[in-house]
């Protein structure tokens, strides 16, 4: 790992702009679809939140009923938003980190199709009625092979620029992705193998299911947003990464801890017993890892006020970054055996949590990153700070009003459930009224990606401004009446 | 540090949880030992195998479909684990006409004869493990437990009891069809229009069918058996 920055030169900045150049067709692509289907997630979503508090909402319709809306929703996420944002941080930061141009757009382009074609088909699969049932694979089973090649031909160009780079360090950021670019196809390909093909015991499938959920956070979703944050920081704040030890305390405590968590949702469930204890006790450490990342780029985007006043990217970084803290606060408090696993175990906080670490911390990463990187790649700048600035908003808003909600409502509810001497139907309705909170919080993350989504449109039709100033939150010459006009 | 030191960390950090929580309690649940029964009398082989009669795979693959497993569980957890097993009708029955408290925890035989166990992912309902049971004797005791689901199905609502439920109907399950002559003797009693009657489709035959096989209160072997010994 080298932490010295090398020195720009014109030479450099040619190199920078042909990467960026030979990226805008992969880079445009990924984000493109991926936040088409974040907005169709979240509208899913939303869908699925008011039927759990308004049962008879479309209820007549087969394609519309709860348990497929929600799996839909879940899926699109993961697969659709998820995994395709991922794709265009692999792809861009891989190339720059690496100095390489991408030499594979036809086939990433080709790939990157399949990959939507399969998510399509998958959920089609799932509104008609032909999920799985297991959560976050319930696409058919014939979708995750495609995807699995998909996935190959998507990231080898990747692979490969890092094994050409031409110095021999190699930066933290590339440590994460390239360990993400291996952890994703292991744990997919031990799920779907284990879970489809081998006939096993059905209580160490849902088991394997359950950790399959945990890997794809934090072994996919967790190293990639780390290695985007890693590169975004220093870039932004023109800060070295605060501390190199750290930085590597960090990528090798999740290497070592993050493969043992999941397996807490079956905790009372007739597999081994140790199972349920070791996945509870990892997930309470991944405390570690995410706070040593998250305290080395703080530190950095805290002694740097001004621009995060000024640079969205860096404002959605750091948002980012709380999440990911308050997740893992969560992670420690939600899942103590014999405590409070009993009561998060069955609870709206579980859902809440992925929520968090999928949308609070990776997608507003993923967005910093996004407002970074499609300028360069485009070549135009963002057009309306007032979008950005809405963006930021709405989704903040949002993400506090499901965490909070759904955490603290998690919880009463599974205290209730635990509470054996009230009815039942107390608990369902604790549970219930938590539940029109977290509708209306959907109603504003859908509206704030809306928002991206329209701007990331004109990006991509290169209707951006053109000028040499990038668009920052808060104008530096309000008064200008000139500067004004511009915009 | 070298690529290959990197990838050879990696593999082993990750390698190491793959294996000892995945790969060897996967293959080593895949057969496990059957528990010797030596004092059932009706089980003729001996060895403990709840059984499950009714359409068990065609149902589960009906309640995956649909989702149930979003809003239901399918765990009775011991009690170090959870309180699940105090409701008097959860795990068992608390006061069983004839056997009296039945009341047991999940065990990894109740899963026969489904390929992936739905224990569920959050309780906005109630537990199913023990719901063919539970409708049989306190639901429907007076009526036909299979007619009390498929209206439960159709319309969660329509008891005075659930009126507060948040459970969706599944209409989408049933079938509106002209009556020929006499009525279905699977017809809902909903007034679907003039000479017409609403009658459950396969699904939701199946799925009935699989919902009444949960009752997961076989009384297990000594070795599999966690109550408190009798007072």
């Amino acid at each position: 790992m080298s932490s010295d920055t090398p020195i720009s030169t014109a030479q450099d900045a040619l190199t920078r702009s042909g990467i960026d150049r030979s990226l805008r067709h992969p880079v445009m692509f990924f984000l493109m679809s991926g936040s088409a289907w974040l907005a169709i997630s979240m509208l899913l979503g939303l869908i699925s939140s008011v039927k759990i508090h308004n049962p008879d909402f479309m209820s007549d319709c087969a394609t519309m009923s709860l348990g497929r809306v929600y799996a839909a929703h879940v899926n699109t996420l993961v697969y659709g938003w998820g995994m395709q944002a991922a794709f265009a941080m692999i792809l861009w930061l891989m190339a720059r980190l690496s100095g390489k141009e991408c030499s594979m757009i036809g086939s990433i382009l080709t790939a990157g199709h399949l990959w939507n074609i399969g998510i399509a088909i998958g959920v089609v699969g799932i509104l008609a009625g032909f999920g799985t049932g297991m959560p976050w694979m319930e696409f058919p089973p014939f979708a995750w092979p495609v995807l699995l090649v998909a996935y190959a031909v998507i990231v080898i160009g990747s692979f490969i620029q890092f094994r050409v780079r031409p110095e021999g360090g190699a930066m933290i950021s590339q440590w994460y992705l390239l360990a993400a670019m291996i952890w994703f196809p292991w744990v997919y390909l031990t799920a779907n193998i284990l879970l489809h093909c081998i006939p096993g015991h059905p209580v160490m499938a849902a088991g394997i299911n359950a950790w399959f959920k945990s890997g794809m956070v934090f072994l996919f979703f967790t190293p990639v947003a780390l290695g985007t944050v890693y590169y975004i920081t220093p870039k932004v704040t023109g800060l070295p990464i605060f501390s190199n030890q750290l930085a590597k305390i960090g990528f090798w405590s999740l290497a070592i801890i993050a493969p043992w968590a999941g397996m807490q949702k079956l905790a009372g469930a007739p597999i081994p017993i140790f199972l349920p204890y070791v996945g509870g006790a990892a997930t309470a450490l991944i405390f570690i890892p995410a706070c040593a990342a998250a305290v080395n780029n703080l530190r950095s985007i805290l002694a740097n006020r001004e621009t995060l006043a000024l640079s969205p990217a860096l404002r959605f970084t750091f948002a980012g970054l709380i999440s990911l803290v308050i997740l893992v606060i969560c992670g420690v408090f939600l899942n103590l055996p014999n405590s409070t696993l009993k009561a998060s175990q069955f609870s709206m906080a579980g859902y809440s949590a992925e929520i968090l670490a999928m949308y609070g911390f990776f997608s507003f990463v993923i967005f910093g990153a996004a407002y970074f990187i499609v300028p360069r790649v485009t070549r135009r700048e963002w057009l309306s700070r007032r979008l950005i600035r809405w963006h930021f908003l709405f989704s903040v808003y949002g993400i506090i009003t499901v965490a909070a909600v759904a955490l603290i409502g998690g919880y009463l509810q599974g205290t209730d459930q635990e509470n054996w001497e009230l009815p039942w139907m107390t608990a369902a309705q604790t549970g219930a009224a938590y539940a029109v909170a977290i509708t209306f919080a959907w109603c504003m993350i859908l509206l704030s990606n809306f928002f991206f989504f329209i701007h990331l449109t004109l990006m991509w039709l290169r209707l951006g401004r053109r000028g040499p100033n990038p668009t920052l939150l808060t104008n530096p010459h309000a008064a200008d009446a000139l500067d004004s006009a511009a915009h | 540090m070298s690529f290959r030191t990197f990838i050879l960390a990696l593999t082993a950090s990750f390698g190491i949880a793959w294996l000892a929580i995945i790969v060897i309690p996967f293959f080593k649940m895949r057969d496990l030992a059957p528990i010797a029964y030596p004092e059932a009398k009706t089980v003729t082989a001996g060895v403990f195998f709840p059984k499950r009669t009714g359409r068990v795979v065609n149902g589960a693959r009906v309640y995956a479909e649909n989702g149930c497993y979003i809003c239901h569980t399918q765990l009775v957890r011991p009690t170090y684990a959870g309180n699940d097993l105090y409701r008097p009708d959860w795990g068992g029955l608390k006061m069983d006409p004839d056997r009296g408290d039945t009341r047991r925890e999940t065990n990894a035989f109740d899963f026969n004869g489904e390929k992936f166990a739905q224990i569920g992912l959050m309780r906005i309902g109630p537990d199913l493990s023990n719901v063919g049971r539970r409708v049989e004797t306190a639901e429907a005791s007076s009526a036909n437990p299979t007619a009390w689901l498929m209206a439960h199905l159709y319309n969660p609502r329509n008891d005075p009891q659930s009126w507060n439920s948040k459970c969706p109907p599944h209409r989408f399950l049933f079938e509106k069809q002209e009556i020929k002559g006499y009525r279905s003797p699977d017809a809902l009693a909903v007034d679907v229009g003039e000479n017409m009657e609403m009658v459950p489709g396969p699904d939701a035959k199946a799925l009935v069918s699989y919902l009444l096989s949960l009752k997961k209160d076989h009384p297990v072997p000594a070795a599999l058996n966690f109550a408190p010994p009798e007072e």
